[in-house]
């Protein structure tokens, strides 16, 4: 469902002059199967997540999303995802309904499918009693939870979430975790982002850590437990990345 | 690729629109227009604020111009025994004032107190602060007056000799009379004005003494028809003393004048009487006006003032708010990349967006127009005749076809703004950024509705191409009645010119829209070190857009700041050799100094940046050809010579100097075709182009037109002076002719290359 190879990213920045965001990842991901993309602040994760949204476009390498090309149908790839982010947003001045009936009607739905789907999110993220409160008014969970129902109307096959829960006070982290949970379970094709390691553990079936633009190491979680002797995640995790600092550090 | 193909161009275009779908735009266009309603700001803007604010003024204008001339003004009086009869004051009831029939408006009368060294000082009740102050400065009056009296003399004498001193320039004997009265009269102001802006007068009548006896004298003398000259020239005059930097003391002054012109005719009037003479005698011409304009006339010359300069600057209001909150503030909440992410594609956003803005702001033009209309002929309504002075002589609304032509200027105008501010704010990351990106266009554009409304510029055929002053020239023109026929042209080039821009302006915001640099732009210190070093390390073979553009605007201010250097030194010297001269250093100081700075200093490839390439031998053969045809070409640009505007003074001397015979031919040559050749195509051709180039946007006949609307003049007046020349030179010196064509197939052959790399 996606396949990612060799993607790279890079940019003209005043102060560092050009900043290699990605340099050339590499992965799959299958349909029911959760990815999880593990990563300090700054890695390359939102980068990596926005080429494959279409949001930017790469330097190098190439990505499939549903068979089609990042680069070449963006148009194609939008109509296929499900993206969520810290930065998409809900307007202010909408009500939920007619937020995601919006986004319903963009992706070019049916009318009358459209309201059925409408019906059939809202009661499954048991967001009935605030579909006419507008976006102003809403509190955090309220807001995820649309941002989740716009992201799923139009009942995609891959979804994207970046770093979904931060910001999130436990008891939203979790309903949002759950409702990923599910979502697996009706077959898509999901990639996660997060730093948080416990959220990891629990959803993915395949990780990928990722730092300074590169992916350290990537598989199930018994995999990299077996392949690096450590058992604690945790553990794991700061031990690849401190030999990624270690040998920048070497090779100025 | 070097340069796009114009029919690669034309396929983009096609794609462009087929891609389109129009569900897209028209979904995000009524979203955003129903955002846009739901906010209280935007609908105070574009609704509530005009409803409210004309009828505010109106009556806001209407008190304010009825509390403000009742303010009463002190005159003194010295020496008013002695004006002459009949009397210019009237002292029945209680205080004294002019007498009420020497002024046009009778109430005029009641703004002016007059206190006279005549009048008994105050005592008992009366003797106030106020009365007391005013009473002990009209007796310093007094005491000044012969100073007074000096300083009136000096006056006279002053304006005489100015006179004497223009008539007879250069006469050293009367210029320094002249500066030794100028002296003296500077330096009795100065110690007049030191006592009377202390006091509480705004104007000031000395009356010498004995002057109503000599008026008599005179009189007497005219009627007994003796030579009376040598008495009216030895009678001193009554001065009248003011300060017209002082507002109220000019106003006061003014009526003041009124009075005592009005009066003046009615002594002159006795005085003819007397002497048994025709009351018309000092009108040897009587001549009678006649005013052929209606009075609805009238009114539409006042409602073509107004209302271009309302349209537009209504129309780029109602634009700017909303294209902030649509571009910069749809980023600054965080719900751009949600709009990002979903299928529609990046122009059917800007262009739902681009419509949206659109509407508000023709909205917001019209409701501003129609408010204003309805509040005035409310207030018309209201005081017929008397108030109508007050509105500046508006005595009825514009016709209806007129208020048609409004709506119909309003769409070109509209389009353009939403667009370039749509651009501007999308560049934006937060609603305060986009305020100040959006401010310079409000500037220029009233600049340039400014323009519009200066009583002498008219509607021809080079301002209709310009942006903003085409369609407000046009409604002007409409507005005041012109033939609509004749207008008919203006109005295709007009919309034509202005659908032109707005689609520049919407391909602009697109391009901005699909910029990952601009839509992810990250707030970060700006540091002119850490930018300079930025700029030097990292260099590309050939320049940015931006790049470009800031070559063009460092030539357009090079070329401004050069203006008075140039006059100030061609004044000095008109020799056609030394202007010739000049002319060439000026191209290449502010045409090609810019871009060959540039290019060395900001790119890695010099010659991929000028585009310094030999041509092949099809292109020589081409500017041969073109060379050949020279004769031809400038048939054709005398045709155009009704588009351009008359050239400057300046420009028509440099042209003359071209035939002088005089100058040595290799001057001309220099000066009208290899240095502007040579500048410009190393600015426009070059640098710029490559620039654009980049940004993947333009064929190089867009640079061309850019290099025309840079320099009008230039561009006809060069080619007119260099074909004066080699005429001239044809004429002359057999021997330069080689040379000469030589030089024209040299600045032709790189617009023919160009031109043949296009097709």
């Amino acid at each position: 469902m996606i396949e990612v190879q060799n993607l790279s990213k890079r940019f003209s920045d005043m102060r560092r002059g050009y900043v290699t965001a990605l340099a050339g990842v590499t992965f799959h991901v299958n349909p029911g199967e959760i990815f999880g993309l593990l990563g300090p602040n700054g890695a390359g994760k939102t980068t990596c997540l926005r080429m494959l949204s279409t949001v930017l476009r790469p330097t190098g390498g190439r990505a499939l999303v549903a068979g089609h090309d990042v680069a070449r149908h963006p148009g194609r790839v939008r109509a296929s995802i499900g993206f969520m982010s810290n930065n998409t947003g809900i307007y202010d001045r909408m009500t939920a309904w007619e937020l995601v009936e919006y986004y319903g009607r963009l992706y070019g739905i049916e009318e009358e499918a459209l309201q059925t789907r409408l019906n059939e999110v809202f009661e499954t993220l048991q967001m009935n009693d605030f579909r006419d409160v507008l976006g102003s008014k809403m509190s955090t969970g309220m807001k995820q939870k649309v941002s989740i129902a716009r992201t799923i109307v139009h009942n995609p096959p891959v979804l994207i979430f970046d770093e979904p829960t931060t910001g999130l006070d436990v008891l939203v982290a979790r309903a949002v975790v759950k409702t990923i949970e599910s979502l697996k379970g009706q077959g898509k094709c999901i990639i996660f982002s997060t730093h948080i390691m416990r959220e990891v553990e629990k959803l993915c079936d395949r990780i990928a850590i990722i730092h300074r633009g590169e992916i350290l190491a990537q598989g199930t979680i018994p995999e990299l437990e077996e392949r690096y002797g450590q058992p604690d995640m945790e553990e794991l995790f700061f031990e690849l990345i401190q030999r990624k600092e270690a040998e920048v550090a070497a090779s100025r | 690729m070097h340069h796009r193909s114009r029919s690669g161009w034309r396929l983009w275009a096609v794609k462009a629109f087929k891609r389109m779908s129009y569900k897209n735009t028209r979904l995000i266009f009524l979203r955003e227009v129903r955002d846009q309603l739901r906010d209280r700001r935007t609908l105070f803007m574009v609704a509530v604020l005009p409803l409210l604010l004309y009828p505010a003024l109106g009556v806001g204008m209407a008190q304010m111009l009825s509390t403000f001339s009742e303010q009463t003004r002190l005159v003194l009086v010295v020496g008013a025994d002695d004006l002459p009869d009949p009397p210019l004051l009237d002292g029945a009831q209680g205080d004294t004032r002019f007498v009420t029939s020497w002024f046009g408006v009778a109430e005029d009368s009641e703004k002016l107190r007059v206190l006279t060294d005549a009048m008994p000082a105050p005592a008992g009740v009366e003797a106030t602060e106020v009365a007391v102050r005013e009473r002990q400065f009209l007796d310093e009056a007094v005491e000044f007056r012969a100073i007074i009296e000096k300083l009136g003399q000096l006056t006279r004498q002053r304006e005489a000799l100015e006179l004497k001193a223009s008539a007879d320039a250069g006469n050293k004997a009367v210029q320094q009379e002249y500066d030794a009265v100028f002296a003296d009269e500077l330096h009795l102001k100065q110690q007049v004005d030191a006592w009377f802006r202390t006091g509480p007068a705004q104007v000031l009548i000395v009356v010498p003494r004995g002057f109503s006896g000599l008026l008599s004298e005179i009189s007497v003398g005219l009627a007994n028809r003796d030579d009376v000259n040598e008495l009216i020239a030895q009678t001193p005059r009554p001065v009248i003393v003011q300060n017209s930097a002082d507002e109220k003391s000019m106003i006061a002054a003014r009526r003041v004048r009124e009075a005592i012109r009005n009066w003046n005719q009615s002594v002159l009037g006795a005085r003819l009487k007397a002497a048994n003479l025709p009351a018309s005698l000092p009108e040897a011409v009587d001549t009678t006006g006649v005013d052929l304009a209606a009075e609805e006339e009238l009114t539409a010359s006042m409602w073509s003032k107004m209302f271009p300069i309302l349209l537009v600057m209504m129309s780029v209001t109602g634009a700017f708010y909303p294209a902030i909150d649509l571009g910069a503030g749809e980023k600054e909440r965080g719900t751009m990349e949600t709009l990002l992410i979903s299928p529609a594609k990046r122009s059917e956003i800007v262009l739902g967006k681009f419509f949206t803005i659109m509407l508000f702001s023709v909205a917001t033009a019209l409701l501003n127009l129609v408010s204003m209309g309805i509040t005035f002929s409310y207030l018309l309504s209201m005081s017929a005749g008397g108030a109508a002075t007050k509105l500046g002589g508006l005595t009825s609304l514009p016709p209806l076809a007129s208020l048609c032509w409004v709506v119909v200027l309003v769409l070109p105008l509209a389009s353009l703004f939403s667009a370039l501010s749509l651009a501007l704010a999308m560049f934006a990351r937060s609603n305060k950024e986009g305020q100040y990106y959006l401010t310079p266009l409000l500037m220029i554009t009233m600049g340039l509705a400014m323009f519009c409304v200066s009583p002498s510029v008219e509607i021809n055929p080079f301002y209709s191409v310009y942006p903003v002053v085409g369609p407000g020239l046009l409604l002007k023109a409409l507005l005041l009645g012109q033939p609509i026929p004749h207008l008919m042209a203006y109005l295709c080039s007009v919309l034509l010119s202005s659908t032109v821009y707005s689609l520049m302006a919407l391909w602009w915001a697109i391009e901005q829209f699909k910029s990952e640099e601009v839509l992810f732009r990250e707030a970060e210190r700006f540091e002119l070190k850490a930018w300079l070093r930025h700029v030097a390390r990292d260099r590309d073979p050939t320049p940015s857009s931006t790049e470009a553009g800031f070559c063009l605007v460092l030539i357009l201010v090079l070329q401004f700041a050069s203006f008075g250097v140039l006059s100030s030194a061609l004044q000095k010297s008109d020799s056609p050799d030394w202007m010739l001269k000049l002319q060439t250093i000026y191209l290449i100081v502010t045409v090609a100094t810019p871009p060959l700075l540039m290019a060395a200093m900001l790119t890695t490839s010099i010659r991929k940046t000028l585009k310094l390439f030999w041509p092949g031998w099809k292109m020589l053969g081409v500017a041969t050809l073109l060379a050949v045809l020279q004769p031809l070409s400038m048939e054709m640009l005398a045709r155009l010579k009704w588009f351009f505007p008359e050239p400057s003074a300046g420009v028509k001397q440099l042209m003359a100097s071209v035939s002088s015979t005089d100058v040595h031919w290799l001057l001309p040559l220099l000066a009208f075709a290899v240095a502007p050749a040579i500048c410009e195509e190393l600015a426009f051709r070059g640098f710029i182009l490559s620039g654009l180039e980049r940004a993947k946007c333009v064929d190089s006949d867009s640079a061309l037109v850019v290099r025309l609307r840079t320099d009008p003049h230039g561009a006809s007046a060069g080619v007119q002076c260099f074909a004066a020349g080699n005429r001239h030179r044809h004429d002359g010196d057999q021997q330069s002719q080689p040379a000469t064509r030589g030089a024209v197939s040299l600045s032709v052959q790189r617009h023919a290359r160009a031109a043949a790399a296009t097709q």
